[in-house]
């Protein structure tokens, strides 16, 4: 665009980008006020958690849940299972899921369509009503209470390979046969031209897993058993007793703040990998 | 103008299509094919075999346990099709809570899908403090699902919450009780499940937008295309394969729907809000049917399948 | 047959899982095999050897009777050892179950809910122990509660019964006299009025969106109610009547607010938002705990027996009506024949007036009814020592809230819908019992 162009829209667009950045503010504003109240029940002594009227601030700021979240409960325990396990389950899941979408998206063989069309329809089964026969093959395996479990559970699931495969649509056939006329193998160009092309993709994927695994509650609380090996969605249901005791919701919401943590922190750095259009110039040529 | 780049691309040859030569014959191309199914099968086998032995057999095991009566403990006893009878002739409960799934997969899937793409597009712009913006947006994802439901719940309460004070700003003199009303319960979920998921589904079409060739923009514009004529004719059809996918994750997940709708109404009032999954929970861990729970699982399969295997054909014919 | 289909896919699945955990792994001990300790020799001397048992149990940090009960019987068995494998507390029943399925579950499994017992019962998980409960003491109550065609499963160690709570200083402030005794519900809602117009701030009852808060005195109070029968609620009414008009009223909060704002008991009360409140007497404990903590307020308060039908059961001279389910402890039908002796004697110390004791004095409601418990409750620092909350703690005809019948799950998730409907009035009463009986004749019939 011209810079007389640019010039003659200004005042126009400057009242455009005024009402966008208002509107954007309004969203943020409604987006964040759950995390809002989170933060401030954080603060609250176990019995103003949950009131009428809703309380947005607390009267006394009880700072200490914020040290005793720490001595008083594994948190540090939880954190480092929950990321062992979310960087275990994502790399696992990108790896297998990126290299089985190649072979479902450019090799042409028999049942293919069908095979995948399977993998994509177990996904509508719901967990609950196969993690009864499903627990007691861990258990004979010996698996039950440890990392291993989830580790299982989670990897090896449809998502990723119906996400990269889609992408993979997106880039031209044109690419992988200069490169099969470059004396390429299949898999010498799913690992020169696909995954180099597909950081986007594989980006948003990891990121998704990355936060299915650290949020996910019903598998580890069904396998999982000992405090030690608890993730932080589990572990902070040990502040909430039966309907007989008395529960720390003070503490299960500061335990909540801090898992949130760690996934905006890689969110916030992860963001140039699905925006900035690296496919867009390896597309050029 | 291009509008379909991606569909011309596909259309050329994938490897096992491969035109052959006349004279080379039958024997040269059956030999391709299998080569290319072992081929195909390195591929896929690494997720396949974890998939198979920790997903596929429970599942078969769910099909059989469909037709048989079973309490998780002892042996299941096999009684053919009287789940699926007891199901579609006398359980109220199965034909509200399918008709609730229904419902909240009609206006849910559709809502965010088109929530999700404007965020995007919105978000994929040069604007200052976008980094930002698209955080806040995944926030509602990640936010403990309790504090959700809890300002949530707030916000829509009858009496002093502020919609229903907007509402009857602008004259509406008996707005709605929303969750504690059983015809409204369910339209504040579906708001709310849009609200939460929305930004998740945002991170998958921003990863689209980036295969869309600026080219093709650049060209649009030297057309004289404006914006939604751009949006309309290159940014959508280059979408294609990711709003495929974002139609079939979202429409099996919100057939899938229950963690939101627990814990904001616990399925109620009365049966309002009760949807598919949670009864399979309920039958299955309250009432200990087993057998019973893993029929409306099955039956919830075969309706995701058909939904499933539509889209498929749509997208098809799309890209043709 | 079918089930070799599915041991094989399930063998199957297994070897193969195991085929993947071969690079590491847990300490996990398979399931079933048995523990070190009796694995060698074929000693049959039951009592010689030191002998260790595990038994279930939840939220060890805040439910400490578990250990004290583990304790009290290795001081008096010092040969035997109980060990608590610890589940989480609003997922027992699931966790049980797949433990279950597994083999893996413990040898002593605490009955939590009385109506997860059937299932289990089916599925052949729990041991007869009809001959531990019929060599129990006559003072032990709730093993009714645990018994399926004539044959005990489990053995109580605790038994909650409901009672009302009333804030003394509230009653104070508003003038008006507290409980004593003689009320019937309607003397309730009364008193409950007059005390949200006097105070002007806090409510004069508090009652808890459960569906048991109000079905569990209906049915347990009105002659002729027959839950399991599955022909009439119709007994229902009367209580909804009365407390939709204290809803309505303002003199008790909103059902739709207590849900969807998630109240807590713990808090209405101990904040001191409402001044009378019906509830289990296992917060008893959570309130001295509190107050003593600055959790809740402090205030005087005290106990009284829980509001009646009519004037035929009301006054220190009667027993009052209520309701509450047992807490029990069952065997696993899979424990080795050398823990089986162990494991039946801890049922019966766990019902026993020495357990009983131990168990009063960290505030559980013990099922051994003696005034040696009864003394060691209220020896509580902190528990309110008037006469009536005595009476109200020590005397009452408590009737199961889930009394054993095959459907009474169906039933209760069928009446917990109508609860919520009627309470937050998107359905009338009559629609919403007639829905439900509807449902229920479906799943019996």
């Amino acid at each position: 665009m011209s810079r007389a162009g640019r010039k003659r829209r200004s005042i126009g667009s400057r009242i455009g980008l005024v009402a966008l950045y208002g509107g954007l503010a309004a969203a943020a504003v409604f987006l964040l006020l759950p995390f809002f109240w989170m933060i401030s029940s954080s603060l609250k002594p176990d019995n103003q958690v949950f009131t009428v009227p809703v309380r947005w601030f607390p009267e006394v700021f009880k700072w200490s849940n914020y040290v005793d979240i720490w001595t008083k409960s594994g948190m540090a325990d939880w954190l480092k299972n929950t990321m062992i396990l979310s960087v275990v389950v994502t790399a696992l899941q990108v790896f297998t899921g990126s290299f089985a979408a190649y072979g479902f998206s450019r090799i042409r063989f028999p049942g293919r369509d069908v095979l995948f069309l399977g993998y994509i329809a177990t996904i509508a089964v719901p967990w609950q009503a196969y993690m009864i026969p499903q627990y007691k093959m861990m258990a004979a395996a010996g698996l039950v209470d440890t990392l291993w479990s989830i580790i299982l559970l989670q990897a090896f699931g449809a998502f990723g390979v119906f996400l990269m495969k889609q992408f993979y649509e997106t880039i031209p056939e044109e690419l992988s046969e200069s490169g099969r006329l470059d004396g390429l193998s299949e898999y010498g160009i799913y690992r020169r031209i696909m995954l180099p092309l597909s950081v986007p993709a594989i980006a948003s994927l990891s990121l998704l897993m990355f936060v299915t695994t650290w949020n996910d509650f019903l598998g580890p609380r069904l396998y999982l058993r000992t405090p030690a090996h608890f993730t932080i969605q589990v572990g902070l249901k040990v502040f909430q007793a039966d309907p007989q005791g008395s529960s720390m919701y003070g503490l299960m919401f500061t335990g909540s703040v801090l898992s949130v943590v760690p996934i905006a922190l890689i969110f916030m750095a992860g963001q140039r990998y699905f925006i900035e259009g690296i496919a867009t110039t390896g597309m050029k040529g | 103008m291009t509008t379909q780049p991606i569909a011309s691309a596909q259309l050329s040859a994938q490897p096992g299509a491969v035109p052959t030569g006349r004279g080379q014959g039958r024997r040269r191309r059956s030999s391709l094919r299998w080569h290319n199914t072992l081929r195909g099968w390195s591929f896929i086998a690494p997720n396949f075999i974890g998939f198979a032995v920790l997903t596929l057999v429970p599942i078969v095991v769910l099909f059989y346990v469909a037709l048989t009566k079973w309490g998780a403990l002892g042996d299941p006893e096999w009684i053919g099709l009287d789940n699926f009878v007891k199901l579609f002739t006398r359980d109220p409960r199965f034909n509200t809570a399918l008709w609730n799934t229904l419902y909240y997969t009609a206006l849910h899937m559709p809502l965010t899908l088109a929530a999700s793409l404007g965020l995007a597009v919105l978000l994929n712009q040069r604007i200052r403090g976008a980094a930002f913006f698209r955080t806040t947006a995944f926030f509602p994802y990640i936010t403990s699902i309790v504090a959700i439901a809890m300002v949530w719940n707030l916000l829509f309460s009858p009496d002093y919450g502020p919609i229903n004070q907007i509402l009857r700003f602008f004259g509406v003199d008996n707005p709605p009780g929303w969750t504690v009303s059983s015809t409204w319960a369910m339209p504040a979920v579906i708001v709310v499940g849009t609200w939460r998921e929305m930004g998740y589904y945002m991170l998958l079409f921003l990863a689209g937008l980036q295969t869309v060739p600026r080219e093709l923009y650049e060209a649009a514009r030297v057309d004289g295309a404006g914006a939604w004529s751009r949006f309309w004719h290159v940014t959508v059809p280059c979408l294609r394969p990711t709003t495929f996918f974002v139609t079939v994750m979202l429409t099996i997940g919100s057939m899938k729907v229950f963690d939101l709708v627990f814990v904001m109404t616990e399925g109620g009032p009365g049966r309002s809000t009760l949807v598919i999954s949670q009864l399979i929970w309920q039958q299955a861990f309250v009432e200990g049917d087993f057998g019973y729970a893993s029929a409306i699982a099955v039956v919830l399969f075969a309706i995701c399948l058909i939904l499933t295997i539509f889209q498929f054909w749509v997208n098809r014919r799309v890209e043709r | 047959m079918k089930k070799t289909t599915l041991s094989l896919l399930t063998a199957l699945a297994a070897a193969s899982a195991l085929a993947l955990t071969a690079c590491g792994g847990g300490d996990e001990t398979p399931s079933g095999s048995p523990s070190p300790g009796n694995t060698g020799g074929s000693s049959e001397a039951p009592a010689a050897e030191p002998v260790t048992i595990t038994m279930s149990g939840w939220s060890l940090e805040t439910t400490p009777e578990f250990q004290v009960l583990a304790d009290a019987f290795h001081a008096a068995n010092p040969d035997v050892t109980v060990e608590i494998k610890e589940y989480d507390a609003n997922d027992y029943g699931t966790l049980m179950l797949a433990d279950m399925s597994a083999g893996a579950a413990p040898d002593i499994i605490t009955i939590k809910e009385a109506k997860a017992l059937g299932q289990w019962v089916d599925g052949g998980q729990l041991l007869d122990v009809t001959d531990v409960v019929s060599g129990l003491a006559s003072n032990v109550s709730g093993a009714g509660s645990y018994t399926i065609d004539g044959v005990n499963y489990a053995a109580p160690y605790r038994q909650d019964s409901w009672v009302l709570y009333y804030n003394i200083d509230l009653f104070a402030q508003a003038g008006i006299d507290p409980p004593d005794g003689t009320w019937t519900w309607d003397d309730y809602a009364a008193t409950a009025k007059e005390l949200t117009s006097k105070l002007g701030g806090p409510k004069g009852a508090y009652e808890h969106s459960w569906q048991s808060t109000l079905q569990g005195f209906a049915q347990a109070q009105t002659p002729g109610a027959d839950l399991a029968g599955g022909q009439d609620y119709s007994y229902l009414k009367p209580y909804y009547e009365r407390v939709l008009d204290l809803q309505d009223s303002g003199a008790q909060e909103a059902y739709g607010n207590i849900s969807t704002n998630k109240l807590t008991y713990q808090g209405q009360f101990g904040k001191q938002e409402a001044a009378m409140m019906a509830m289990g007497s296992w917060y008893v404990a959570t309130l001295l705990a509190q107050q003593a903590s600055g959790e809740a307020d402090s205030f005087a308060w005290g106990i009284a027996p829980i509001p009646q039908y009519d004037s035929s059961t009301t006054g220190t001279d009667k027993v009052p009506v209520t309701f509450g389910d047992p807490t029990g402890l069952a065997i696993n039908a899979g424990i080795d024949e050398s823990k089986l002796e162990a494991a039946k004697a801890f049922l019966a110390f766990a019902a026993s007036d020495a357990a009983g004791v131990a168990l009063a004095e960290i505030g559980i409601v013990s099922s051994v009814a003696s005034d040696a418990v009864t003394a060691a409750y209220f020896g509580q620092a902190g528990i309110p020592a008037d006469d009536l909350s005595k009476f109200a703690m020590s005397t009452h005809d408590t009737r199961p809230e889930n009394p054993q019948s095959p459907n009474i799950s169906a039933i209760q998730t069928a009446l917990g819908e109508a609860h919520s409907a009627i309470m937050s009035e998107s359905s009338g009463i009559d629609e919403a019992i007639a829905q439900a009986t509807e449902t229920i004749q479906a799943e019996i019939g």
